[in-house]
């Protein structure tokens, strides 16, 4: 048994991942003991392109851009903090129809998640198994908003397009039968064997660590720290559709799987709650003006808190837009949980955190 | 017997040369049950040496750009690239911003553009045939025999090959 330490490189062009990220491991046999991580690889200058290229009223689009997963998110942020600055009042529907959409993203980007963590732990039946409902989900955006991915669905001062009874009698259906799978699903992940192997006591978080280390979102939800953003804010009507918040003690890669399975569950049942109580009114209300001023906006993407800042000058052009993205806080708190595991786990923890690059880069 | 496998199944490399994610989880989604691309014998590994397929997503950022090009050169022949998404084929809503470089036709040939912002599962079926079939032209072309020098001439019963080297590309009259 030598003391000497082994380099092995993960990414940044990799079988387990989607995007460009690089992992050096410093490993003692096969104990990880070091990390070394690099993000930079996707960074476009996207902030940079909003105060230089594009007009404000075009940049809902762009940041939509940012990220292809929570890519609902962003433009909402924007939008909502543009909406702040002009100072107008958006109509309760467009409110409902918005937070329709952020949960649809969220139950689509959590089954990614869940079904990428399983294809990296070896299991790729699940992985199939998840991503073949996921579709029922991304047939239902199809059909609200137009695009499977880059929806563009909200613009400022209200949403694109309205939503006809066929169509929620589409979504109802289709939730439903999301909502038997995912019971499944839970079935699977707290009883199976195998999975429990690759997933229980693994990637482990204690609460003092979430702390600590900043983390947010899912990851410190697992850990026992009760924060979510959808829980703070006022401007959408979180608490009138039945927000719970989902919480877990362990801490571990199992612990992460089931705060997301319950949060698919919960965000099913405030799709329901949309559906069956949407108001009557306009989607859109007409903005006029240029933005002035300095506005602050937080929201829950699927990763955890994204803020946005702006600032204008009451020109066409903003003068600053500042994104602080989820991943990017969390990146601490992953680099302390790769300590200490096993080399062959690497794949399985690094899908578990639901990293997005191209977030954090811009 | 390789050139009747390799188009039963192309291998796939897939590379995000700064893209947003969407087209990537669209290459899962086409993958999954539901649009089953495997069924064409497709598969996505993470070797550049065993894949005939190479799926670029994203506009060339400034540090993806070297490992795109380390990554094609080590792709054997025959290769086709492919180009997944409106910001790979022009640059799309990033053209112009400062670390992108528009495009990745700037770095390597590309076969077939696949459009779209993000490209649907359907649209990338429809690239991977169609790649498939220059995968197949590109081997036939490999396999044919073809001729370093034309006729040789002969000036005062001296046989010269100096002036009858074929260039690059160029036909042989007799073909």
């Amino acid at each position: 048994m030598s003391k000497k330490t082994i380099h092995i490189p993960l990414g940044s062009q990799h079988i387990s991942l989607l995007e460009p990220v690089r992992f050096k491991f410093e490993c003692e046999n096969e104990k990880i003991v070091g990390v070394d991580s690099d993000v930079g690889f996707v960074h476009r200058g996207i902030e940079r392109a909003c105060t230089t290229k594009f007009k404000f009223d075009a940049i809902g689009y762009v940041v939509a851009r940012v990220c292809g997963l929570c890519a609902i998110t962003h433009s909402l942020s924007y939008t909502v903090a543009i909406e702040k600055l002009l100072g107008g009042e958006i109509s309760k529907k467009a409110k409902y129809l918005r937070i329709l959409l952020l949960e649809l993203d969220r139950i689509h980007s959590h089954m990614l998640c869940l079904s990428h963590t399983c294809e990296n732990a070896g299991f790729e039946a699940m992985f199939m198994r998840i991503m073949g409902d996921r579709e029922l989900v991304m047939e239902i955006q199809e059909l609200l908003t137009g695009n499977r991915i880059q929806f563009d669905y909200i613009s400022i001062g209200g949403v694109n397009r309205d939503l006809d009874v066929q169509t929620a009698k589409k979504i109802i259906e289709n939730l439903a039968l999301v909502k038997a799978k995912v019971f499944s699903y839970i079935d699977e992940f707290t009883n199976n064997w195998s999975l429990s192997l690759k997933f229980k006591g693994i990637g482990a978080l204690t609460l003092e660590d979430a702390y600590r280390f900043n983390a947010i979102g899912p990851l410190a939800r697992a850990c026992g720290l009760p924060i979510d953003v959808r829980n703070e804010i006022e401007y959408l009507p979180f608490d009138e559709v039945g927000f719970k918040m989902q919480t877990h003690n362990d801490g571990d890669i199992n612990a992460r799987n089931m705060v997301r399975l319950n949060e698919i569950l919960n965000s099913l049942e405030m799709c329901e709650n949309i559906l069956r109580g949407l108001p009557e009114g306009e989607i859109f209300t007409k903005l006029k003006g240029k933005p002035k001023g300095e506005a602050l906006m937080r929201f829950e993407a699927p990763r955890g808190e994204l803020m946005y800042y702006v600032k204008g000058d009451g020109s066409a052009m903003l003068n600053r837009v500042r994104i602080k993205t989820p991943t990017f806080a969390c990146i601490p708190a992953f680099s302390h949980i790769f300590m200490g595991e096993e080399y062959a786990d690497a794949p399985a923890i690094l899908a578990s955190f639901d990293p997005c690059l191209s977030c954090t880069a811009k | 017997m390789f050139r009747k496998y390799r188009k039963k199944s192309p291998w796939i490399l897939h590379y995000n040369a700064g893209s947003c994610n969407g087209c990537d989880i669209e290459i899962l989604a086409a993958l999954a049950p539901k649009y089953d691309l495997e069924r064409f014998g497709v598969i996505n590994t993470g070797n550049p040496k065993q894949s005939d397929i190479f799926l670029v997503t994203g506009p060339v950022t400034f540090r993806s750009r070297e490992r795109l090009v380390e990554l094609y050169t080590q792709m054997p022949e025959p290769k086709v690239v492919i180009a997944l998404g409106s910001c790979t084929c022009t640059g799309g809503v990033f053209r112009d911003m400062y670390n992108v470089e528009d495009g990745i036709d700037r770095y390597i040939p590309v076969d077939v553009y696949v459009p779209g912002c993000a490209a649907s599962p359907e649209l990338l079926i429809d690239g991977v045939v169609k790649a498939l079939e220059i995968l197949e032209e590109k081997t036939k072309a490999i396999e044919k025999p073809f001729r370093l020098f034309k006729e040789a001439s002969s000036e005062n019963g001296i046989i010269n090959r100096r002036h009858s080297a074929l260039k690059v590309g160029e036909k042989d009259e007799e073909d």
